[in-house]
């Protein structure tokens, strides 16, 4: 367990030997990242074999080896100790199969997705620096590694959304993708700091320890744990800073897959999941994300039923789903927000490789552009079918049981209107990806030069898609303890992720809920089907009786309106101010008034020097009576 | 025994006058005269003392004897310098050499 730093190692030396030499090695290194991956993917395994040695009779109970520390930096004798660390518990376990699985799985993909690509090799290095990061984050000790391998994801994030920087559209997403959460990180450096001064530690563990032994003042808590989790928000595209998550859509489609739905965006997520103890402690921030969660959630689902790109349908949805997670963690309920954190990322991530697989074959992703592409490409549209429904909540598949589990809880430790309003968004989530899957696979073809030129993606994409889909059927029943079992745990997933506080619980399948949750989503299926089969008659109608409403969900709430104004008049005219005072003031007075003056001193001073010796003997002597009267003086 | 006094009085008047030659004369070689003046009043101070603080020593003495030694070299050096001004300016004013400056 100590030697657990080795996962983000390996990919970070693939990075580093593709990164430099992709151009001699065979096929631009894209056999070394997979297989470095692969070795991740066994190491992990391990891992989670050693892991299970900390149950004992059921119960989690750590050993001095599952956080390892190493001290690194120490300024003032411990005042300020910076330390390599490394903890893993079972949120950590929950983190570290999905992010090396689906990394492996993308990056499989990726050999015939980025065929032919300029950069192939360029590609994979940045994908490696990605994983590297995302797996230092997540087996982090401390706050100020987390930090930094949390701008480590950013870097890559930037890096890949800007991968085909020659089109505009393409840098300028990733800039907004950077900025966008740069402003959230500011907040968690803020709130780093905050716990930081208080406790004198980064370590996560003893932060909690002191937050629950009332070591922090309650207001101060609070304000702490806000600017934390705005951090979180900027990451995981919460409100509102979830402007830039569509937008990021511009990078390679798996890239999109594995960043943008699986793992990056989770990093949030996560991120609360491991402070929540801390935030059961202030309820106030609680419910701050709670409300932004569930604000997020509504309005990114609203969005998804209008949007017509394939890709940003799916990348409002992977905001909707992350609104759902943190409901979850407002409410407390860890084990729901980490269980569909778990099932999200293998039917979203095989969402956006099918849409990787439509575009790879059509060159296209508007869906008024696509259609009836079930007879060309049908792996394709079993496996996007089988994700959709997942994400939809369907019966027994992934995302049934997690979601399930998140109006659960909700219903338990929430609001009763906000259950209401989560459910009304569950429902919205299966419309729209009904909408897309029939809009894209079914009916009439729309453009038939689009339609002329799909055909079935290479075996290199459709495996990859297949495992994932079965994934997405099975990977909801680990709630089972039987499952759990089967597998080497020690029971279900609500008996291994759990916070100490609250204990295990063994999943009991609540049926008058679980028929009330799955009639929604079936509804939510039939209104899809009855709106959009066909010729979507209904869909148009329903368009043209709200038009306004139509276009407040398609201009996005004109929130992106609503920054860009400020940018251009607040930001831009501040800017000004600042660029004439530093124009004016700090260069034209400070800078060069300083050399002009000296110089002017320079021209004036000059005429002293005469070259007159007698002048020169005159000063010498005055000076040495100077300095004797002085000398005189002070004795 | 004459006072140390006196000796002062005498190394002090030999030293103002040296430095008004420097300062006022024009001739490089009434001042290096001039230099030679306050170099001897130096020497003066020096043995002075060092007969009045402690008669054994020789380390007052030795230095005046330095003294005379590094004010040969110098005007051996210096009398050279005038000798080229000379040649150069016909002339051996000191303010006819004022090309060093600005």
């Amino acid at each position: 367990m100590e030697q657990v730093w080795i996962l983000p190692a390996i990919p970070f030396a693939t990075f580093l030997v593709l990164g430099l030499f992709n151009r001699f090695i065979p096929r631009r290194g894209d056999g070394l990242a997979v297989l470095g991956m692969a070795a991740v993917v066994v190491l992990v395994g391990v891992v989670l074999a050693d892991f299970q040695n900390f149950f004992v009779d059921g119960i989690f109970t750590p050993g001095g080896e599952h956080a390892y520390a190493e001290e690194w930096v120490d300024i003032g004798q411990g005042f300020f100790l910076i330390e390599f660390s490394t903890y893993v518990d079972s949120v950590t376990m929950v983190m570290l199969p999905v992010v090396s699985f689906v990394a492996l799985m993308v990056l499989v993909y990726s050999i015939g997705y980025m065929k032919g690509e300029q950069r192939y090799g360029w590609y994979f290095a940045a994908l490696s620096l990605f994983v590297s990061a995302m797996l230092l984050l997540v087996i982090s000790g401390n706050l100020l590694q987390l930090y930094l391998a949390w701008e480590g994801v950013g870097l890559a994030s930037y890096l890949l959304i800007g991968f085909y920087w020659e089109r505009q559209a393409a840098a300028e997403a990733a800039k907004k993708a950077f900025i966008t959460t740069r402003i959230g990180d500011v907040g968690l450096l803020i709130g780093i700091i905050l716990l930081w001064r208080v406790t004198g530690s980064f370590d996560i563990q003893e932060i909690i320890h002191a937050a629950q032994e009332g070591v922090f003042d309650q207001t101060y808590l609070t304000v702490a744990m806000i600017f934390l989790f705005a951090g979180a928000a900027g990451k995981s595209a919460q409100f509102p800073f979830h402007v830039w998550l569509p937008d990021a859509m511009e990078g390679p489609t798996p890239v999109s897959a594995l960043i943008h739905a699986a793992t990056m965006v989770v990093a949030g997520v996560y991120l609360v999941a491991r402070m929540l103890p801390v935030y059961d402690e202030v309820l106030i921030a609680r419910d701050v994300v709670l409300y932004t969660g569930l604000l997020t959630a509504l309005m990114a689902a609203t969005m998804g039923l209008v949007a017509t790109d394939i890709k940003r349908v799916l990348a409002f949805s992977t905001v909707s789903q992350l609104g759902f997670m943190f409901v979850a963690l407002g409410v407390g309920a860890l084990t729901a927000a980490m269980f569909h954190l778990f099932t999200h990322a293998f039917f979203k991530s095989l969402l956006f490789l099918g849409s990787g697989s439509v575009i790879h074959a059509t060159d296209e992703q508007e869906v008024q552009e696509l259609g009836g592409l079930r007879k060309k490409m049908p792996v394709t549209t079993i496996t996007f079918t089988i994700g959709s429904l997942a994400l939809a909540g369907l019966p027994f598949l992934a995302g049934f049981w997690s979601k399930d589990e998140i109006l659960h809880d909700l219903q338990k430790h929430g609001p009763m209107w906000a259950y209401v309003v989560l459910a009304a968004t569950a429902a919205l989530t299966a419309i729209y990806t009904t909408r897309v899957v029939l809009l894209t696979f079914f009916g009439k073809p729309k453009n038939q030069q689009a339609y002329d030129r799909a055909h079935e993606s290479p075996p290199i994409m459709t495996v990859p898609l297949m495992i994932l889909a079965a994934l997405a059927i099975v990977a909801g029943f680990v709630t089972y303890t039987g499952v759990g079992e089967a597998l080497g745990f020690v029971g279900g997933i609500g008996e291994v992720v759990y916070l100490p506080a609250e204990g295990a619980h063994r999943f009991e399948l609540d049926w008058a809920f679980a028929a009330g949750a799955s009639a929604t989503a079936v509804a939510g299926v039939v209104i899809g089907v009855a709106y959009w089969w066909g010729d979507a008659k209904r869909a148009v109608a329903a368009r043209n009786w709200a038009p306004e409403l139509h276009q407040l969900f398609a201009r996005r709430y004109y929130i992106d309106e609503l920054y860009q104004a400020v940018i251009n008049n607040v930001v831009m005219g501040a800017s000004r101010v600042v660029a004439w005072f530093d124009k004016k003031v700090v260069n034209e007075t400070g800078v060069d008034g300083a050399t002009q003056f000296i110089g002017f001193l320079g021209y004036r001073l000059k005429f002293l020097q005469t070259g007159r010796i007698p002048n020169y003997a005159l000063g010498m002597a005055l000076g040495v009576a100077a300095l004797a009267v002085v000398a005189i003086g002070t004795t | 025994m004459i006072p140390l006094e006196n000796f002062l009085i005498l190394s002090a008047i030999l030293f103002a006058t040296g430095l008004y030659g420097v300062l006022a004369r024009r001739s490089a070689i009434l001042i290096l005269m001039s230099v030679e003046l306050m170099l001897a009043a130096v020497s003066i101070n020096f043995i002075a003392f060092a007969s009045y603080l402690d008669g054994d020593a020789f380390s007052g003495l030795i230095f005046a004897l330095f003294v005379i030694t590094v004010a040969a070299a110098e005007v051996g050096l210096a009398l050279g310098i005038v000798l080229r001004l000379f040649r150069e300016r016909q002339t051996a004013y000191v303010d006819s050499a004022d090309s060093m400056k600005w």
